[in-house]
């Protein structure tokens, strides 16, 4: 098969490409930028002042209780996406397998879940959680004392409520991993004796890692910046880092100071997702290296 | 010699580049496209009203009722756009950031007015032209009105206001438990305590109780206490909460007991729809010092207006009787106002649910809601133990 290439010079490409490019440009490079350049300044009687020097990075960097947010920021986010991948993984198999004739009901559903606002449904979740909402009513309807949980304003509140909005994120990438399985070697797996179990952790699951990965990403980015669940759900005495970044800009109206967890919060991401790209990497490389090894 | 650009997908020259589209024509384009961009973005923001008959208002919600603005704008001939403030500090921090060319008047919370005055941001009320509406107000708010002063002129002109003390549902507690905010501390009220995150509000009342006066300079010793009995007071709270339907909801059904940080301000429209078992108190004077806060909102004009005279007109109708009972009477919240001539436009239901028959009281008892010195310290303060409570 002939692959087509295009050049960078192509202007054809340089046109279809430049009013992304722009738009990139000016609304995502030049707001990082400033936002970066915002790092270096001061505030005096709550303006801004031109400044250029250190002193918020010194803050940021001498202030124990930032990285105490920032860690569990990170901490909230890895387990996040760890329940997300848990979860949806035996739903995307179900719906790309088991559930084929229910897949569209079923797609039907997340995506009106997932449509529906954030704040109503975070709200929704206080209601239902709450020590008289509806999931205490329903536990004394079946003999349990009235409270019997306490879910509400904690961090195990703010996971249910982050995990509920980020789950069809997983959902969706591991489900369309699933579905492009050739269902031959599935089939060949079986004929080579392999048990269900097997051929699922040996062909089905290796074959929607990239699925995995993208679902686990999205969902690890998304957490970083959650506002509403920690505040709403979380009852705000665990801040996370989106918290914090709106009590600098709005409450303190330390903008500097803001720009700069800002990019804090920026540089997890990147990092994070660098160390994760890295490991993929090498157990890519390492499967790679088995396949050859066992083709010799 | 001109150096060729290699890409990896590169299969050769192509004879377009330097033909059809240059780089210099390129950077053309994308300017051209910037420029446009930036354009649209200028529309998008509220340009000062250039028209002697429009202005533009930044206020917080219920000032915008048609009510009040409808009236005036056909009085005046006129429009009035609104720049609704989700936050007073951020609101602020908009107009110093050079946002006050774009906006005429501005209502917003009292410290937020005065602060205007020394950054150069207001245009100072002349209290002879005002004097009509100073002569309405009760005694506590006519001029010469402190806490709104900058240098001796005012920097705005008071609209509403009520007390920060702990808010309680009597159902489920007496009124005398909270004469003093120490439940907070008690072990017997561990997470049945709800803590407004209404930036300073909830601070100011923890200082005070700890014996120290917020609104003076402090020193470090002090700055230390506040820190000692915020780390205390969220040890003992269930949710430190910003959204005002969540603290309410859990003071009615009981599993908020009382509510820091909030008082008038959340109960008011509670009492509006018939909960009259929930009231804002302020407990009783410790060790000589007011453990209530006053708060206000007020109005003031911004420097450099067109539209000076129509916006002296507003700032007027805002502080008018008849306006008064609209901005105090709302659909979130119902709020005291300043002007003692609106006093009989109150029904005796309207004046059951503001308390007014407690305001005076509240006012002896309470600190005036002013510009604290070291706020951002104990801001700071309030971050770090806030990170540090569980």
């Amino acid at each position: 098969m002939k692959r087509l290439r295009k050049s960078w010079r192509d202007p054809a490409l340089i046109l279809a490409v430049a009013p992304a490019g722009l738009l990139m440009t000016a609304f995502f490079v030049v707001p990082l930028v400033m936002t970066a350049l915002l790092s270096f300044q001061g505030t005096k009687y709550y303006r801004l002042v031109w400044t250029w020097n250190l002193d918020v990075w010194s803050d940021v960097f001498s202030q124990a209780h930032y990285w105490t947010i920032m860690g569990r920021t990170v901490w909230m986010s890895g387990l996040c996406v760890a329940l997300c991948v848990i979860l949806g993984l035996p739903i995307a198999y179900a719906m790309a397998t088991r559930l084929k004739s229910l897949e569209n009901h079923i797609t039907i559903l997340i995506v009106f879940a997932f449509l529906t606002d954030a704040v109503l449904k975070t709200f929704g979740w206080v209601l239902f959680l709450d020590r008289t909402g509806v999931f205490n009513g329903m536990l004394t309807l079946v003999g349990f004392p009235p409270g019997a949980t306490d879910l509400l304003f904690g961090p195990g509140a703010t996971m249910i409520g982050m995990v509920y909005n980020l789950l069809p994120y997983t959902i969706f990438t591991i489900y369309l991993s699933m579905v492009r399985i050739d269902r031959d070697l599935i089939l060949a797996a079986y004929d080579a004796g392999a048990s269900k179990t097997r051929t699922f952790f040996e062909v089905t699951l290796p074959l929607a890692r990239p699925g995995i990965y993208a679902g686990a990403i999205l969902v690890f980015v998304l957490s970083l910046g959650v506002f509403l669940e920690p505040k709403v759900m979380g009852g705000g005495t665990s801040p996370m880092a989106a918290e914090l970044i709106r009590q600098s800009f709005e409450t303190r109206v330390n903008w500097p100071l803001g720009a700069a967890l800002t990019l804090v919060v920026i540089g997890i991401g990147m990092v994070s997702l660098g160390l994760a790209a890295l490991v993929v990497r090498n157990r890519l490389q390492g499967q790679d290296l088995q396949g050859q090894g066992g083709q010799v | 010699m001109t150096k060729e650009i290699k890409t990896p997908n590169r299969l050769g020259p192509n004879p377009m580049i330097g033909q059809g589209l240059s780089r210099r024509d390129l950077l053309k384009s994308a300017g051209a496209v910037a420029a446009l961009g930036a354009g649209l973005a200028t529309g998008l923001v509220p340009a000062r009203a250039k028209a002697a008959s429009s202005l533009n208002f930044m206020c917080w919600e219920g000032y915008n009722g048609a009510d009040i603005i409808v009236p005036f704008e056909k009085a005046n001939d006129c429009t009035v756009s609104f720049d609704l403030i989700a936050d007073s500090p951020g609101g602020f921090a908009k107009l110093a950031a050079g946002g006050y060319r774009d906006f005429d008047v501005v209502a917003t919370d009292s410290p937020w007015v005065a602060r205007m005055g020394p950054a150069d941001l207001c245009d100072f009320i002349d209290q002879g032209e005002f004097q009509a509406e100073y002569d309405s107000f009760y005694d506590q708010f006519k001029a010469p009105f402190t806490p709104l002063e900058y240098e001796g002129k005012a920097t705005g002109l008071p609209t509403r206001w009520g007390w920060v003390g702990p808010t309680v549902n009597t159902k489920f507690d007496k009124l005398e438990t909270w004469s003093s905010y120490a439940p907070c501390f008690d072990p017997a009220y561990k997470d049945k305590i709800c803590v407004l995150d209404w930036g300073d509000w909830p601070i100011m009342p923890m200082a005070l109780y700890a014996g120290i006066n917020p609104y003076k300079e402090l020193d470090k010793a002090e700055l230390e206490e506040i820190r000692k009995v915020l780390r205390a007071l969220f040890k003992n709270t269930r949710a430190v909460v910003g959204d005002l339907s969540v603290a309410q909801k859990g003071l009615l059904d009981g599993s908020f007991r009382a509510l820091i940080g909030g008082g008038t301000y959340c109960t008011s429209a509670l009492r509006k729809d018939g909960h009259k078992e929930i009231m804002s108190i302020v407990p009783e004077p410790k060790n000589g010092l007011n453990q209530g806060i006053i708060w206000m909102e007020a109005a003031g004009l911004i420097k450099g207006s067109d539209n000076l005279d129509l916006a002296k007109k507003l700032v007027k109708r805002l502080v008018s009787p008849e306006v008064a009972v609209n901005l105090a009477w709302t659909e979130a919240t119902c709020n005291l106002v300043p002007s003692k001539a609106a006093e009989d436009l109150f029904s005796a239901e309207q004046k059951d649910v503001l308390q007014m028959d407690y305001m005076w009281h509240a006012w002896d008892n309470s600190q005036f809601h002013d510009v604290a010195p070291n706020i951002d310290e104990m801001l700071e303060i309030w971050q770090q133990e806030l990170a540090a409570a569980r």
